[in-house]
């Protein structure tokens, strides 16, 4: 069969990296427009949350994509991590990288790990957080603990290291490398994990911060 | 005209099968002139005149541009100097005291078979696989029959400058081979003489590539800072894109 051929091959598995990286990025802004109804104030956040599970088959459906995407991206991410630890048991005496932005690039598969980690904690903590205690009070009694919230900011400042080196790697692998577009994407790729480094690193400053006292 | 010292640590290995060490041999009086590999041709005839094995390393044209020569100089590929082969590097880019140490190109599809010297046929593999365009025979052909735009003939041609030294592999941290099947991609499937094999081509050289023992690609970029031509990696994006679309249409 084709696709088994082609899912098997080494650029194959690495195009269903680049497309359910690119996928798992696109939730990421439609989680992080919901998220920025909290800059609003507590009734604008709540109402928001209300909102959205006032209609649970949309949640059901969407959760479970996202969730099929998470699989999938990391089994494979595994899957080519131990592969190529195969090839390569640190092999030279000495060893000089090169290469620009090694670091994000080398270490792809633990701060991918470590946002699993930050997903898990994120999801028992508020998707699976007591129903009779609104959502708005559930994160601002999470985040405005020390621990919480800096757990919370070194995750955000993997998820940029992760993104900058992923956004690129996934136009790469898609085969979208040209000298006109170059220059905007060596850019896009830090500006976008900036971007969500902003919006949601300035949630847990909010709150620890004392400046959502009133939220 | 300046000589000077180094100390060299260089990888010794009998064959394919023994382990291999680092040795260390001290080597004085080096005139900076002289290229990478004639240093290497002063110690050898030292370590000849001392009855001692020499250092075997590949080598051929010592002009850059055959593709034989190559090792990892100081965790480099080729060495220091950028879009230079071994064989072009000088030894004015050291200094009096350095200690060089010296490894062969180390991948999992390159067994090594003396010292410094690995066997690449893997790469020829590749190229067996589909790296070939079909030429009816018959009268030779006039010139510039089939009008090629300058630019996508300068592309083949930025592709076509890779010599199949392995430094892409040596340096890549999976042992990908990308850089060097996506460069030979390029420069057939770019040029109208490389189309009725085109879709063949790249399942073909992927499969065989996947199947030679190299890793996987994780974009690191490792490839394109030391090949010694400057080959892009926008040739590694041209394969990944053959190799959808031919996986799509006729995989």
């Amino acid at each position: 069969m084709w696709f088994v051929r082609f899912v098997s091959s080494s650029i194959g598995k690495k195009l269903i990296m680049g497309s359910t990286g690119l996928l798992l990025l696109l939730f990421l802004c439609s989680h992080a427009a919901g998220n920025a109804t909290i800059y609003m104030g507590s009734e604008v956040f709540q109402s928001y949350a209300d909102e959205l599970h006032s209609h649970p088959l949309i949640v059901l459906v969407f959760s479970t994509i996202v969730l099929l995407l998470f699989v999938i991206h990391i089994a494979f991410g595994l899957y080519l991590f131990f592969e190529n630890r195969l090839v390569t048991p640190s092999r030279y005496a000495v060893d000089k990288k090169q290469a620009k932005n090694a670091f994000a690039a080398n270490t792809m598969p633990y701060t991918g790990l470590l946002i699993l980690l930050f997903v898990l904690v994120h999801v028992f903590g508020f998707t699976f957080s007591p129903e009779e205690i609104p959502i708005s009070v559930t994160v601002k009694s999470a985040l405005s603990g020390i621990f919480y919230g800096m757990f919370y900011l070194f995750s955000f400042a993997v998820l940029a290291v992760h993104l900058s080196h992923g956004f690129w790697s996934m136009l790469q692998t898609f085969g979208v490398n040209h000298p006109r577009y170059n220059i905007l994407i060596a850019r896009l790729t830090y500006i976008i994990p900036a971007f969500f480094l902003l919006l949601f690193g300035g949630i847990p400053l909010y709150f620890m911060s004392g400046a959502g006292a009133s939220f | 005209m300046s000589s000077i010292d180094l100390t060299l640590q260089i990888w010794r290995q009998k064959n394919n099968d023994s382990l291999g060490h680092l040795e260390t041999y001290p080597l004085s009086g080096i005139n900076t002139d002289m290229s990478f590999l004639e240093m290497l041709d002063v110690l050898n005839e030292q370590l000849t005149r001392a009855g001692k094995e020499p250092v075997a390393f590949d080598h051929d044209c010592r002009e850059g541009i055959c593709g034989m020569c190559g090792a990892v100089v100081n965790g480099i590929a080729h060495g220091p100097e950028r879009e230079t082969t071994l064989c072009q590097l000088h030894m004015r880019n050291f200094r009096s005291g350095d200690t060089l140490v010296i490894e062969p190109f180390r991948s999992r599809a390159f067994p090594i078979r003396k010292d410094l010297m690995v066997d690449r046929s893997a790469f020829d593999r590749i190229i067996q696989s589909g790296g070939y365009v079909s030429v009816n025979t018959g009268g030779t052909p006039d010139a510039n029959t089939i009008p090629i735009p300058s630019q996508v003939a300068e592309l083949a041609m930025d592709a076509a400058a890779c010599i199949g030294c392995g430094a892409c592999v040596a340096s890549c941290p999976n042992g990908a081979a990308m850089l060097f099947t996506g460069a030979k991609i390029s420069q057939l499937c770019l040029l109208p003489q490389g189309q009725p094999e085109r879709r063949q081509r790249a399942l073909a050289m992927v499969e065989t590539m996947d199947r030679e023992g190299f890793g996987n690609c994780t974009n690191a970029r490792e490839c394109e800072a030391v090949c010694p031509k400057g080959i892009s990696i926008r040739n590694i994006a041209r394969l990944n894109q053959e190799f959808l679309a031919a996986s799509l249409l006729e995989g």
